[in-house]
């Protein structure tokens, strides 16, 4: 019995220092919690000599390799800069630029927890791909006022300056390519046909929406038939068929998967079905999607891009495409060639953080964001002649031009005039 | 302060007054946390009270009863929506609470009341349908969940003069449900519905021969679970405060499935032991090498299956097995269990000696 309160009395004590213990700790939970610098206070994640960005993307998982590519090109880009001796700021003093990136398997929840673990130690985040993984923390990201700029998504959200204050997308939105087929078409002097396939969701309709306001008023331009499929189809036959039967000449495939993009080139040629093709930049590979779809049958495949082609022989011999490839080798973690266009994204990234840095005259969030706001018709390297960053445009992302290309056996010409 | 305790380690776990004195100090612990960490830490722990809530209602139709059920997932997203929907619209969030919690019961009563007449795999089956057509209808239904963008809904902000920080309000709230949930399961799994689970999951012969209908206890735990799920999903959207068709894509259920198995199937600790697995694991090997998680957490798996079959909840008993053999089966308990040692022995035990089989 003695033993018996004796032991109870030993826990009462326990309990009670450990109670103490934890109410002491509740006097200073202030650190740690953003939101409460005070005005022209350096921002986390910036000292007088580096700065550090953060980035959320798919390292692993279906959408790895374009998630990857996303890292490996600003990555690159900065640790060239560091290699040199770091980067100039506004305010006069030069900074390396140090990279944290973390894998979200493209899961919402996991960028979420990814953006939760980096926000205290990282000046801002950026280049992070993926619609529902950038969406999944844009509203945290507004809260703790933390960019959350320059990001690889065609979410038009991200560019609406009243609602995402702290936000910028980076890449063209899918109403910014779908108005470039629209206006080069617009532009040819002959009558055309087209019809329309299109993804059920806001992919497909971005494109529609985009191409149907530019042909808007053209007399040349007639939608004869417009479908839609499921994003979970695994065939679009039906579909390809009774477009066939309308006889247009010019086909508007606005579909996001590779499989069936394939298989959508070998139907149409078997039902003797030969329109121009117009397909979105990321089913538009010609290794990929049009050499095993047969695309050489047809009059023409056009497509749209920003950047340029490392693979291409055009770009070879070109400084941009010579500097980048050796870079991303030796700084960026990535030894064989690009394969997913992101990676030259990501190094534009790179350069656009660049020119804010540069004009940023405090080391805080808000004059990184007035300075990035400010860029005007900055070409990027790996740009192609006509594009340009800007970043001044309201409800634009930072690169809103593309131009058409077309399909020439190997690769892709800009090309200036349909046909 | 020399405790006379150390001696007597086994019998003190058994007097009364630490079987109170237990889950007093969890509580009291559980109520300042939030007060004293960092608010990563506060946001990690929520999360982990949202998977571990997932968990345990994959627990209830599979560990418990022995369902094999792959569509656990469908059940947190349609929850995560039906909340997102009600706070978008400004309903009333009592009611949205009710609304994310039957909703998606009923959804698995009707879903049940048909794969219930099935057997073994094909209740397995009839559940991978679930979050493969649950993805395309939530992209099709966007007048309701926002097409593929998704929905955002911030409902949990502190209230004016808590003086609580946003993050701490919200781990208290996923504290008070959560715990709310687990103690409810705790006490279903231990009691009458509970013995009548684990005889289902023995032998279904049996059970009909002594009176428990399987059909009945199979469709009662499968709706048990979604309604558990629903929650998740309401607890899903307070802590992410986001939701997307990605939310209940079908790889997800399998790594619910994975978290379940590794923390202990049938058991209540092993189902916040499978939380923290789902969400502490992918941070642990992003910290690694975040261009292998994927590999690292297969991995890990795999070491953790082979060294403890049972799942996380076994190691202190596999710990004291190896150090002494001699232990009795009370003493072996695990010490995080609230009064494992109470009750109907048989019930808890049951499933546990059972599982060396079936995981």
């Amino acid at each position: 019995m003695n033993m018996h309160l004796r032991s109870r009395k030993a826990l009462g004590i326990a309990v009670a220092s450990a109670l103490a213990v934890t109410m002491s700790g509740c006097g200073g939970d202030d650190t740690g919690r953003s939101g409460d610098a005070a005005e022209g206070a350096p921002s986390p994640g910036i000292t007088d000599d580096s700065i550090t960005l953060g980035i959320t993307t798919p390292l692993s998982g279906a959408t790895a390799g374009p998630g990857t590519c996303t890292v490996a090109g600003v990555t690159a880009y900065f640790g060239a800069k560091n290699a040199a001796g770091g980067v100039e700021f506004g305010d006069g003093k030069t900074r390396t630029v140090e990279i944290e990136a973390l894998d979200d398997t493209y899961d919402p929840q996991k960028a979420k927890a990814n953006y939760d673990q980096l926000k205290d130690d990282v000046f801002a985040m950026t280049a992070g791909l993926g619609t529902p993984t950038n969406r999944a923390w844009r509203d945290a990201a507004i809260a703790d006022e933390v960019p959350q700029v320059l990001v690889m998504t065609g979410d038009p959200l991200f560019s609406d300056t009243a609602e995402s204050p702290w936000q910028l997308g980076f890449v063209p939105t899918y109403l910014n390519e779908g108005e470039a087929f629209g206006e080069l078409l617009a532009s040819s002097s002959g009558d055309h046909k087209v019809a329309i396939l299109s993804q059920n969701d806001d992919y497909g309709e971005g494109y529609v929406e985009g191409f149907k306001s530019a042909i808007e008023g053209a007399d040349n331009i007639e939608v004869v038939d417009e479908l839609t499929y499921e994003a979970t189809d695994t065939s679009v036959d039906a579909q390809l068929t009774e477009l066939a039967a309308s006889g247009a000449d010019v086909f508007f495939n606005a579909m996001s998967v590779t499989p069936l993009m394939i298989s959508s080139l070998q139907k149409a040629q078997s039902l003797g079905w030969t329109p121009s093709w117009f397909l979105p930049s990321n089913t538009s590979s010609p290794g990929a999607i049009l050499e095993p779809g047969g695309a050489a049958a047809y009059p023409g495949i056009f497509s749209v891009a920003f950047s340029k082609a490392p693979a291409s022989p055009a770009f070879a011999q070109d400084p941009d495409v010579v500097e980048y490839l050796a870079a991303l080798k030796q700084y960026g973690n990535y030894p064989d060639p690009p394969a997913f266009p992101h990676c030259q994204w990501s190094w534009m990234v790179g350069a656009t953080l660049e020119q804010a840095f540069q004009n940023m005259e405090e080391p805080t969030r808000d004059s990184f964001m007035e300075a990035l706001r400010s860029i005007e018709d900055f070409e990027a390297p790996l740009m192609l002649p006509d594009t340009a960053v800007n970043t001044t445009e309201e409800g634009q992302p930072a690169v809103s031009t593309v131009v058409v290309q077309k399909y020439n056996g190997r690769g892709y010409d800009t090309v200036q005039a349909f046909e | 302060m020399a405790t006379p305790s150390t001696s007597t380690a086994s019998s003190v776990w058994q007097r009364p007054w630490v079987r109170w004195a237990g889950p007093l100090l969890l509580v009291v612990v559980l109520a300042v946390m939030p007060l004293v960490l960092s608010e990563f830490a506060n946001q990690t722990i929520a999360r982990i009270g949202v998977y571990a809530v997932a968990v345990l209602g994959l627990n209830v139709v599979m560990g418990y009863t022995g369902q094999v059920s792959l569509g656990q997932i469908f059940f947190l997203g349609f929850g995560a929506y039906v909340t997102a929907y009600g706070v978008s619209n400004d309903w009333n969030i009592v009611l949205v609470f009710a609304l994310a919690c039957l909703a998606p019961a009923v959804a698995g009563l009707l879903v049940a009341l048909a794969a219930a007449r099935l057997g073994g795999l094909a209740i397995a089956m009839v559940t991978v349908a679930l979050p493969i057509v649950g993805v395309p209808l939530a992209k099709r239904l966007s007048d309701f969940t926002g097409g593929s963008q998704g929905m955002s809904a911030r409902f949990a902000e502190a209230p004016e003069g808590s003086g609580l920080y946003d993050d701490q309000w919200q781990l208290y709230i996923v504290l008070i449900i959560a715990g709310v949930v687990f103690l409810l399961t705790r006490n279903l799994v231990r009691g009458k519905y509970g013995r009548a689970f684990a005889i289902v999951k023995g032998n279904e012969n049996v059970a009909s021969s002594m009176g428990i209908s399987p059909y009945r206890y199979k469709v009662l735990a499968f709706t048990i679970a979604s309604l558990i799920g629903g929650v998740s999903g309401f607890l899903y959207m307070l802590v992410i405060q986001y939701t997307s068709p990605e939310t209940m894509t079908f790889g997800h259920s399998i790594s619910l499935l994975a978290a379940m198995v590794i923390g202990g199937a049938g058991s209540i600790v092993g189902s916040i032991l499978g939380g923290a697995y789902y969400v502490l694991v992918p941070q642990l090997t992003n910290e690694v090498d975040p261009s292998l998680t994927a590999l690292l957490q297969g991995a890990l798996l795999l070491a953790v299956l082979f060294v403890l079959p049972g799942g996380l909840v076994s190691l202190p008993r596999a710990l004291t097995r190896g150090r002494r053999p001699r232990a009795g089966r009370g003493s072996a308990a695990p010490p995080t269990t609230p009064s494992s040692t109470t009750g109907s022995g048989t019930a808890a035990e049951e499933p546990e000696t059972e599982r060396q089989g079936h995981a």
